[in-house]
Parts: structure tokens; C-alpha cells; sequence
């Protein structure tokens, strides 16, 4: 095809590229451009649904969520202890199940299927299921847990019992996204290498700590990289299991500002506190992926 | 250096048999290469010698000991795979020292012996370096100091060469060759290109469809093959085959076939005239087709078409049309001018003629 110029520089071929990704483009700027911008206009605003005053305040409601105590003391720290233990624990097992399922025995197609399932059930379900299963009254484990003899545990009245509970969950539903990654991965290795290893008297553990993981090294972090960014925006699990509470002290960052506002509805406030949410977001996401650069350019 | 015995070792996957009953013995510090085209068994019966695949029947001896059910770790060998099978994440020392570390050796040993081993490969100044930093030469003097460092009793190359290109092939090949000189080992050497066959084994292994063709010198396997397959397999261009009738006349012998008459010596017409067959294959080969008329009428001349010309600079190669068959005349003057579609007159030795038997495709003999 040849290409020919017109008035405003832009060849056939480009206009066909141009129409091609308009679409896309569209929704891009309705729905992700012109929120954010909007939101960031809200930010520096006192823009509550109830005095929709929209009043221009500056930086004050950056400087009232970073004051602000729960913010502080429960917020961050529920985010980020939620985002290191459930990533760092839903990969150990997905690390641990990959490799059992990467072995030939009997019945590994069905195991497969089974470690599947907990990924193919709404996190809405899995949360409403655990609230269930753990109510201090009725509750299936609670039950099973005071028959084996085991002190009665008040899941959901107190701070730790009820984050443990979210955390487990959130455990639950994605360690099976590990596994099925990280065996994918191992299946895709060269055996060569793990042949050579037994041949040089390599124990298992050895291999796999010497030659497995260092070969897994770039999937391995790419899934921390996404589950990170993703754990750090957890909502659904956290509001049906727990709310928050008790007294907010399981809220997490998304929780938070959707507190702010949906149930408070102080716009400008959630707007400032999401901001400085994608500000965390994109340090941890930057971080990651100098990491995952140097990474890959080390494995390659 | 130990001695490796192959007795009626087997491989099955399934009910599917794919190595028969493989009887082979290695004396301590040969170099034995099995040969044979992709899928022959080769590569599962060097596996079965590493321990990598379980023998499904027979008996695998290293030295004294039978290991059949010892794991690689404890047989003590080294092996070099096809894509090198380097650990990409360790430095060229690591690699090299991975497997003695393993064995727990004092770390002043694993200095002195990476030391000697980069020494003879010449990888002193790579030795900071990881595989993905060197060159496919390189990394497979890597893959060959992994072996050397360790001193094992047997050394299996897993077509070590395949994946370099022909000059480094032919480089490696000769480094390889003055490797083993230095540390003269147990070795078993599996490819599927007949010029690292001939020119490395002391013994070549020809194998098909996992059954052991001929085991032999080189020059046995290339001068006297055991059949049809091994004759065609080993030499380029390929033997040149041909079905031809024996007839005799006044007491003398002669293949024929339509517009190709050779006559065959005393002692050949003797042997073929005992086997009794009157259709027997002929196999040339093309470095025996000669171009022209024999001088001294020691040969006997036959005319074809030619159908294409190969100018290789020390040779030409030349196809022709006899007897509705093509054949191949290899080692022609490259000075000789030739065109296609001439018809040429030929001649060949009938020394040098094999026969196979029409339907076993067993050498006559």
C-alpha cells in the first residue's frame, strides 16, 4: 500500500491506525482520563454531597487524610500487612502445590481441578462463605474447631481474629492463581538443566532451590508484581467479612475511601485519600518492575 | 576410566517398544559414538547408561557394578547435553563447581580442579561470566569442563554439537578430539552426523527403529557395511543403489540391468553365486564412479545422462540417469566441463561394488 500524505501529515496508513484504536482511545477517556481528572479537581476541593459547595481548599485534604490517625495507624498498616502476607503466603503454597502438581501420580489431572476451583468463585461468595463458616455461633469451623478442643475464638469481634480472617481469604482465592501460573511455568523449563543437577548429586531441595526457583525468577516476581498492585486495592473480602471492623480497625485503604465517600460522602476527602493511594500504587508498581527488569536481564 | 557392558537392555514406553535388546561392550577409555537418524534410540540408550530413563529389561554394567537401579548421581559420570544445560543464573566458576560442591569437596580442591579444567578449555578469562554472556562455543567448553572437573569413570555426550554451527561444529570437533587425548575417559558419544562418527569414534554404533545395526571401526562400518541401511547412512553423497540381475556367461559374471553392464571379478561372482540369489541390490559408492573410459580395462563402462552438476571447488559432484535410476558420482575434476542433460560415459571398479540381498537387504558376503 503506498502511503500518501495529506494536509495534515498524517498518511492513509496511519488514519487506518488512527481509526483502529479510536475505540479503545474513546473509552479510555471517558472512563479512566476524565475520572481521574475529575477526582483530582475533587481533591483539592470541599466537595461533600451534603454542601455540594465545591470549595476551592488547596492541599487540606491531602493534609487531613495524612493526619488523620486511623489513616495512619490502621489504614496503611492493615494495607500493607495484607498485601505482604497474603502475596507472600498465597505464593509459598502456589509454589508448594505447583511443584507437587508438577509431579506425575494418581489423580493429578482431578487435584488440578480441585486446586482450581476457590478462582472460579466470586470473591463476593468466598467472603460471605468464610463469614459463615467462622460466625462465633453457628459457625461450621468455629463448631469443628471447639470439638477438637481448641479455645473459642470470637472471629469477627476483634481486631486480629477478623484481619486474620481477611487475610486467610484472600490466601484462599489466590493461591490457586500461584499454582496454576507457577506450574505452567515449571512445565515450560527445559529439563536439560534439572538432568545435569541430578547427575551432579543435586538433593530435590537442592534443585529446587538452586535450579527451579532461579529459573522461575521472572514469572515469580511478574505474579508478586501484579498480586501486589491488585492486593493493595482488596475491597469486596474486607467489606463483607468484616466492614472495617471492629471500631475500623481491619480497614484497608480501598475500604477507606469508599467510606469516605459513599457513607460519609465527603467527596473531596475520598478523592485525596484515593489520590495518594494511586501515589503508593505507582512507588510499590515502579519498584517492582525495576526489579522484574533486572531480573529477567539476569535469567535471560 | 571403568569399563560400560550393555547386556539385552531394553526400553519400553508402554507396550511400545523402542530400544531392542542392545548388547554392547565398552573396553576402559574407548570412545564409542551411536549413530543412527533422529528417533533411532541412541539418546534413550545413552539416558538409560546416564540413569536419566529406567532400563525396562537387561542389564547396564559401569566397572564391576551393576546400575541398573543406581541413581545418575551415584554412577559416576558426566554428561554433556545438546543445548549445553548450563545453570543460566551461575556464574561460569559456579557451574563448573556446582556438582564437586555438591559432593561436598574441600572448596581448595574445587579452586585447583575449575583451575586445570579452564586451563585445557582456555576459559580462564570467562570465568565471572554467565552463560548467557558467551558464545555457543563457549558455552558448550562450559558444558565439557563441567564433565572434566569431576574426573568420572564414563563421559556421555548427548549430541554436544547440533546446536553450534558448521564451522564451530568442526572447530569442537577437533577440540574434542585433542580433549581426549589429555584426559583419555570411558566415552560414549551420540549423533546423528556421520562425519563426527567417523572421525571421533574408535568404535561407530549404527542404530535404526532402536535395533543395533553394525558396531565397528569406522572404516569397517564405511568399507563393509552390514546392510543396506548402514551403507546408505554413512557416506556423503549416499551409496548409489541399484536392483541388478546376476547373469552368467562363458563362466563369467556380470549385474546387469537395462543399458548397465558390470562385470565382477572371480572372487566376487564366487561368493555371489554361493548366496544364489539372480536379484540383487548393487550399491556404488559415488567416489567410485569414475568419468571417461578406464584406461588399463580394469573396470567396466557403462554411459548415463547427467541431470545436475555440484561445483564444490575440490570436486564436482554430478548426478546421472542410469537405468532408470539417479546416481551420484562424487570426487569428478572440477576442471571437467559437464552439462546437463550430456550423456557421459562412466566406469567403476568392480572391486568395489557391495551387494545386498534383494529382499533381507543383508550385506552379500
Amino acid at each position: 500500500m503506498t502511503a500518501r500524505s495529506t494536509k495534515f501529515g498524517v498518511d492513509e496508513k496511519e488514519r487506518f491506525m488512527l481509526f483502529l484504536i479510536a475505540p479503545a482511545g474513546i473509552v479510555l477517556v471517558c472512563f479512566e482520563i476524565i475520572p481521574i481528572l475529575i477526582g483530582m479537581n475533587a481533591s483539592f476541593r470541599e466537595w461533600s454531597l451534603v454542601n455540594p459547595q465545591r470549595t476551592w481548599v488547596g492541599p487540606k485534604q491531602y493534609i487531613a487524610v495524612f493526619t488523620d490517625p486511623v489513616f495512619l495507624k490502621m489504614v496503611l498498616p492493615n494495607t500493607f500487612v495484607l498485601m505482604i502476607l497474603s502475596v507472600g503466603v498465597s505464593l509459598a503454597l502456589g509454589l508448594a502445590l505447583a511443584s507437587l502438581l508438577n509431579r506425575p501420580f494418581f489423580g493429578r489431572a482431578i487435584m488440578r481441578t480441585i486446586i482450581l476451583l476457590p478462582l472460579t468463585i466470586a470473591p463476593v461468595i468466598t467472603a460471605t462463605m468464610m463469614r459463615w463458616s467462622f460466625n462465633d455461633q453457628f459457625g461450621v469451623i468455629t463448631i469443628f474447631l471447639s470439638y477438637l478442643g481448641l479455645p473459642d475464638v470470637a472471629w469477627l469481634s476483634d481486631r486480629w481474629p477478623s484481619f486474620a480472617l481477611v487475610i486467610m481469604t484472600d490466601i484462599w482465592i489466590w493461591t490457586p492463581w500461584f499454582t496454576i501460573i507457577l506450574l505452567a511455568a515449571m512445565q515450560g523449563l527445559p529439563p536439560e538443566p534439572f538432568e545435569a543437577a541430578r547427575i551432579d548429586a543435586a538433593t530435590p531441595w537442592c534443585i529446587f532451590r538452586r535450579v527451579t526457583l532461579p529459573m522461575l525468577r521472572p514469572v515469580i516476581i511478574v505474579c508478586v508484581l501484579i498480586r501486589a498492585i491488585d492486593a493493595f486495592r482488596t475491597f469486596d473480602q474486607v467489606w463483607i467479612l468484616t466492614g472495617g471492623g471492629p471500631a475500623r480497625s481491619t480497614e484497608v485503604f480501598s475500604v477507606y475511601a469508599y467510606v469516605l465517600a459513599f457513607v460519609d460522602l465527603d467527596i473531596g476527602r475520598a478523592a485525596a485519600a484515593a489520590g495518594i493511594g494511586a501515589l503508593i500504587m505507582l512507588f510499590v508498581g515502579v519498584g517492582l518492575y525495576r526489579l522484574v527488569n533486572r531480573s529477567m536481564e539476569v535469567s535471560r | 576410566m571403568a569399563e560400560v557392558t550393555l547386556q539385552d537392555v531394553v526400553k519400553k514406553y508402554g507396550t511400545f517398544k523402542v530400544v531392542h535388546e542392545v548388547n554392547l561392550n565398552i573396553a576402559a577409555g574407548e570412545f564409542v559414538v551411536l549413530v543412527g537418524p533422529s528417533g533411532c534410540g541412541k539418546s534413550t540408550t545413552l539416558r538409560m547408561i546416564a540413569g536419566l530413563e529406567n532400563i525396562s529389561a537387561g542389564t547396564i554394567r559401569i566397572g564391576d557394578k551393576v546400575v541398573n537401579d543406581v541413581p545418575p548421581k551415584d554412577r559416576d559420570i558426566a554428561m554433556v547435553f545438546q543445548n549445553y544445560a548450563l545453570y543460566q543464573h551461575m556464574t561460569v566458576f559456579d557451574n563448573l563447581a556446582f556438582g564437586l560442591r555438591n559432593r561436598k569437596v574441600p572448596e581448595t580442591e574445587i579452586t585447583s580442579a575449575v583451575t586445570r579444567a579452564t586451563q585445557m578449555l582456555g576459559l580462564e578469562p570467562l570465568l565471572a561470566r554467565k552463560p548467557f554472556q558467551l558464545s555457543g562455543g563457549q558455552q558448550q567448553r562450559v558444558a565439557l569442563g563441567r564433565c572434566i572437573v569431576r574426573r568420572p569413570q564414563v563421559f556421555l555426550f548427548d549430541e554436544p554439537l547440533s546446536n553450534l554451527d558448521a564451522k564451530l561444529r568442526a572447530q569442537m570437533r577437533i577440540e574434542i578430539k585433542a580433549l581426549r587425548e589429555r584426559v583419555p575417559t570411558t566415552s560414549v558419544y551420540v549423533t546423528h552426523d556421520q562425519v563426527e562418527a567417523m572421525t571421533l569414534g574408535d568404535r561407530v554404533v549404527v542404530m535404526k527403529d532402536g535395533w543395533i545395526q553394525q558396531i565397528g571401526t569406522p572404516l569397517q562400518i564405511y568399507n563393509r557395511p552390514a546392510n543396506r541401511f548402514v551403507a546408505s547412512f554413512i557416506g556423503a553423497p549416499a551409496m548409489n543403489f541399484m536392483k541388478v540381475e546376476l547373469v552368467e556367461e562363458l563362466g563369467v559374471m556380470s549385474a546387469q540391468a537395462e543399458d548397465f553392464k558390470v562385470e565382477l571379478p572371480l572372487e566376487q561372482a564366487a561368493v555371489l553365486r554361493k548366496h544364489g540369489a539372480k536379484m540383487v541390490i548393487l550399491g556404488i559408492r559415488p567416489e567410485h564412479i569414475r568419468f571417461g573410459i578406464p584406461s588399463d580395462n580394469s573396470g567396466s563402462s557403462f554411459s548415463g545422462v547427467v541431470t545436475v552438476t555440484e561445483q564444490l571447488g575440490s570436486e564436482q559432484v554430478i548426478a546421472l540417469n542410469v537405468a532408470d535410476s539417479t546416481m551420484m558420482a562424487s570426487r569428478i575434476s572440477p576442471e571437467t566441463e559437464v552439462s546437463p542433460h550430456a550423456s557421459v560415459q562412466m566406469w567403476v571398479d568392480a572391486k568395489t561394488l557391495q551387494f545386498f540381498d534383494d529382499k533381507t537387504e543383508m550385506a552379500i558376503r
